[in-house]
């Protein structure tokens, strides 16, 4: 399984997340930061916890990409 | 205007602490960041939204303007966000909005709000202030030119009367204190491309304030430099030369400063201030610059340098890693009650020590900047001349404490 956290409060809307993996996140509209999507908040950290193994790579890629950060990635 | 003299003193806001501190010591305006969209994305207080409300009423009551920084580049994703945020501004009688992007400028202008063109636009000649003339009042200059340029601009906006949406002459804005950085009016690339974090998404990451050593490659030779933080500029200080500033013609001067400590706003506004009103008496002179450059040098430095405003043709760089102020503040403890009546406020020692004859100061989001000299103090309910960590501390003191304040000491650096 993969688990990945957002830490969205500290987003700069850089946009790189959603380069690396677009299909995990996606620019909000109405704040201009980064949403994880299909995550649960958790006092504002976002988690993801999906069974699918192949999104990994890519979120690694956008973890490694945030420039404040804010993305956590684990296979467990 | 509200300005009190004949040059605007506008002060760095990053948090309430040093708004504060900018409105007690003599700013004529103030700018900040709101959420994400400003040049200091990355410090760690940004104000929210909510927070607008009270800059404004707490800098109306002191008859200072209050502006937004928006000046980052702007994505589309970002462009529902800054509608929210001028929307907000505006609403809570915000004066203006310092922005760079055009999209910034454009809903700016169609909500009828105040535009100052940020340096990140790099105003360089007189074509273009006129050009962003159609959409706004202020616009600040290029970091890069000499006073003799910015002299010629103004004169030049007065011959030809280009004016602003207001009506008014365009005012000529130009930084007068505060870090620079080698990169043309803050448009580098180094931060993005090496750590993915964009100087222009306000997430530098100060790549050229670090050493750096240069290797001949094919021999390992290594060049020996003179100063190894070969891109890292000393700050601009226009404090000694304020009397030429002014004569250039200039509207408004801005202190550079959103991410530095609340004291350092109060030391630096409060010195400018004394200068330009000793501009407008006629009684500015190099002894009072000596006094004033003394307190500069007590807060956050690299060294100073005159920028490129004299036109020198080079740079002047730092030899130092952080700063080279004089002196440096040490955590004493935090506000614990005021008694109004008795003038007297307590505080809870979880630091250093104090002792009777330091310089004490105490900052706080309502409070600013307040700093005394400690003549006499009660150390758990008896006098003394010294306290240590745990002690319950009352001094006497006319101003109100709050809990939410911290109690700090300076020492030499």
């Amino acid at each position: 399984m993969v688990v990945i956290t957002l830490q969205r409060k500290k987003c700069i809307g850089c946009n790189y997340c959603v380069e690396m993996a677009p299909g995990q996140f996606r620019m909000s509209k109405k704040d201009g930061k980064s949403v994880l999507l299909n995550s649960t908040d958790k006092k504002g950290f976002h988690t993801l916890k999906s069974a699918e193994n192949h999104i990994f790579e890519d979120c690694v890629k956008a973890q490694e990409a945030c420039p404040v950060k804010i993305i956590s990635t684990k296979l467990v | 205007m509200t300005s009190r003299g004949s040059i605007e003193l506008m002060a760095p806001a990053g948090n309430f602490e040093s708004l504060q501190a900018a409105l007690d010591n003599g700013a004529d305006s103030v700018y900040f960041g709101v959420e994400q969209l400003n040049m200091r994305a990355r410090a760690s207080i940004n104000f929210t939204l909510d927070d607008l409300e009270e800059i404004s009423r707490r800098s109306k009551e002191k008859n200072v303007r209050t502006y937004l920084t928006l000046n980052t580049i702007i994505y589309d994703h970002d462009l529902s966000i800054i509608k929210t945020l001028l929307d907000a501004a505006k609403k809570a009688g915000i004066t203006a909005v310092i922005a760079m992007d055009q999209a910034v400028i454009a809903y700016a202008r169609q909500i009828d709000m105040e535009v100052h063109i940020s340096t990140q636009i790099n105003i360089t000649n007189i074509e273009t202030v006129k050009f962003y003339a159609m959409f706004a009042d202020t616009m600040v200059l290029s970091r890069e030119l000499s006073l003799n340029q910015v002299k010629k601009i103004v004169e030049q906006i007065k011959k030809e009367e280009i004016k602003g949406p207001s009506g008014r002459l365009v005012e000529i804005e130009i930084f007068g204190h505060g870090a620079l950085c080698m990169a043309v009016s803050g448009k580098c690339y180094l931060s993005l491309h090496s750590k993915n974090s964009s100087a222009n998404r306000g997430a530098c990451k100060q790549n050229c304030r670090k050493k750096y050593t240069v290797i001949e490659q094919e021999t390992g030779f290594e060049i020996e430099l003179d100063n190894e933080y070969m891109m890292s500029p000393k700050d601009l200080c226009t404090l000694d030369f304020l009397d030429q500033v002014a004569d250039a013609g200039i509207k408004v001067l801005k202190i550079e400063g959103r991410g530095r400590a609340p004291e350092y706003v109060a030391k630096v506004i409060r010195s400018y201030r004394e200068a330009i009103d000793a501009i407008d008496a006629g009684t500015f002179n190099q002894e009072k610059v000596a006094g004033w450059m003394e307190e500069l040098k007590k807060v956050y430095n690299r060294g100073f340098w005159s920028g490129y405003y004299l036109g020198q043709k080079l740079g002047e760089w730092s030899d130092i890693s952080g700063s080279a102020a004089t002196q440096k503040k040490l955590y004493v403890g935090k506000g614990v009650h005021y008694f109004p009546k008795a003038n007297v406020a307590q505080f809870k020692m979880e630091a250093f020590d104090i002792n009777i004859g330091d310089q004490l100061l105490i900052t706080g989001p309502s409070t600013g900047v307040k700093e005394f000299d400690l003549t006499e103090m009660m150390v758990n309910d008896k006098p003394s001349d010294s306290a240590k960590k745990g002690d319950e501390v009352t001094i006497k003191l006319d101003f109100r404490v709050r809990a939410s304040d911290k109690l700090y000491k300076y020492v030499p650096a």
